[in-house]
């Protein structure tokens, strides 16, 4: 027999009627309100019919009763719809995605390098490094402004130096290339440097091509030349400054910090 | 469920068996899924929050309790998730209350989709009843009577006293009754 409650107690004393419910037929009410003092008065207040639907409303009694009785019924047997539900297509492998397959989660070694990952692929990241690796050159190997300022100061002299050779060079084979482009010395008695008059059409205008090309190509060779030579002018690549020295002068040594 | 199967998977689970994880995420996730959604109340917020139970529990599956411990172990580990997720929810955007309507799952338009819809209004019907219950009273009843836990295991989970978790119960299922009943009527006049 199992042990119910003030309420169910209450309840049970009651039906729809409003009469009591016959105690003989109920061992567990009758046990109940054997031990029970209150339930004993609300019992003899009842029968007196001191309570008499003073206090509860027809409607909410009704529903008290039927919520105790075939309410609770229902309630018990549908209950165990809520015990599981479908959770829709894809949620397992959802769930899967976010734990075993999800190399963040197999391990601390695998956690250590998704991490990383996800630091490295921050936008900021190649800043945050550039920022580091200055901080650690400055440390190491003091001020890099002082390498820059004695390298502006000697930018003239190092290319002095560098770029008087490969100039010579180059300018001597221009002057081969030119040599090589000019016409030819007209042998004596070969008359004009044009096709002869007896040739045939297309091997004169084949000739005055060729000769229009020479003449344009050596043109375009002169340029280069004196550009060339213009350049060479400004950078001092002459015989006597090639020797200059491209160690640092006593300028700014570069600074430590 | 099938007790020695869950004894078995969840040993190879904490072995750190693969397959043996899948197996327990697809015969679990209905019942989390269900647990989740009693709380949540909104069927997307309970696939995060069943998701979120199930990373927790993957995270901790070395220190899966074995044999009848787990059980009660997995339901106060949801438990806890969900009350952590709603106080987040809270903060996050205002509670609403449950639609009864959107609680009812769309019926398929196939063989047995009567009896479907049917089941599935009970289902909302019986929702929408536990959202009217008070917190401790709905979490009695969820572990109780919903998944079967026994008074001193939801006591344990609920951190409340042994007596307190017996006289709610009883009174709690008449309350969802009523309101069950409440329901029905609105519905039948409407």
């Amino acid at each position: 027999m199992s042990a119910i409650t003030c309420d169910q107690a209450r309840a049970l004393m009651l039906d729809p009627e409003g009469s009591t419910a016959d105690l003989a037929h109920r061992p567990d009410l009758t046990a109940h309100v054997a031990g029970c003092a209150g339930c004993q008065d609300w019992m003899h207040e009842f029968q007196r019919g001191a309570l008499a639907w003073a206090d509860v409303p027809a409607v909410d009694f009704t529903d008290e009763v039927l919520a105790r009785t075939s309410g609770l019924e229902t309630v018990m047997r549908d209950i165990p719809l809520l015990a599981e539900m479908d959770p829709g297509p894809g949620f397992a492998e959802r769930v899967l995605l976010a734990t075993s397959k999800n190399p963040a989660a197999r391990g601390w070694r695998a956690r250590v390098a998704a991490a990383w990952w996800t630091m490295v692929r921050r936008p900021r990241f190649a800043w945050e490094a550039a920022y580091v690796a200055t901080v650690c050159w400055v440390l190491v190997f003091g001020n890099p402004v002082g390498a820059i300022e004695w390298s502006a100061a000697n930018i003239g002299t190092v290319a002095r130096e560098r770029m008087a050779p490969p100039v010579r060079e180059i300018r001597a084979d221009l002057e081969a290339w030119r040599a090589t482009l000019a016409p030819e010395p007209q042998a004596v008695g070969a008359g004009a440097a044009g096709p002869r008059a007896d040739a045939p059409a297309v091997a004169r205008i084949w000739q005055a091509a060729v000769e229009w090309m020479r003449q344009a190509s050596s043109s375009v060779v002169e340029v280069i030349v004196r550009a060339w030579d213009a350049v060479a002018a400004l950078l001092g690549a002459e015989p006597g400054d090639a020797g200059a020295s491209t160690e640092p002068r006593d300028g700014p040594a570069r600074s430590r910090q | 469920m099938d007790a020695t199967d869950l004894t078995s998977l969840v040993d190879r689970c904490r072995a750190g068996d693969a397959a043996a994880w899948e197996a327990f995420v697809r015969r679990l996730q209905g019942r989390l899924f269900a647990l989740a959604y009693s709380y949540a109340g909104d069927r997307e917020d309970a696939r995060d929050l069943a998701q979120e139970i199930f990373v927790r529990l993957y995270e901790a599956r070395g220190q899966w309790p074995a044999g009848d411990e787990f059980l009660p172990w997995l339901f106060r580990v949801a438990r806890n998730r969900s009350v952590d997720y709603l106080r987040r929810r809270s903060v996050r955007r205002p509670a609403v209350a449950v639609d009864e309507a959107a609680v009812a799952e769309v019926p398929d338009p196939a063989p047995g989709a009567e009896a479907q819809a049917i089941e599935s209004d009970r289902r909302g019907l019986l929702h929408a009843a536990l959202r009217g219950l008070s917190a401790i009273n709905r979490e009695i009843v969820i572990l109780r009577d919903v998944h079967g836990l026994s008074v001193q295991q939801v006591a344990s989970i609920l951190g409340v006293p042994l007596g307190t978790v017996k006289s709610r119960a009883s009174r709690a299922r008449v309350e969802l009754a009523a309101r069950v009943m409440a329901l029905s009527r609105g519905r039948g006049a409407a």
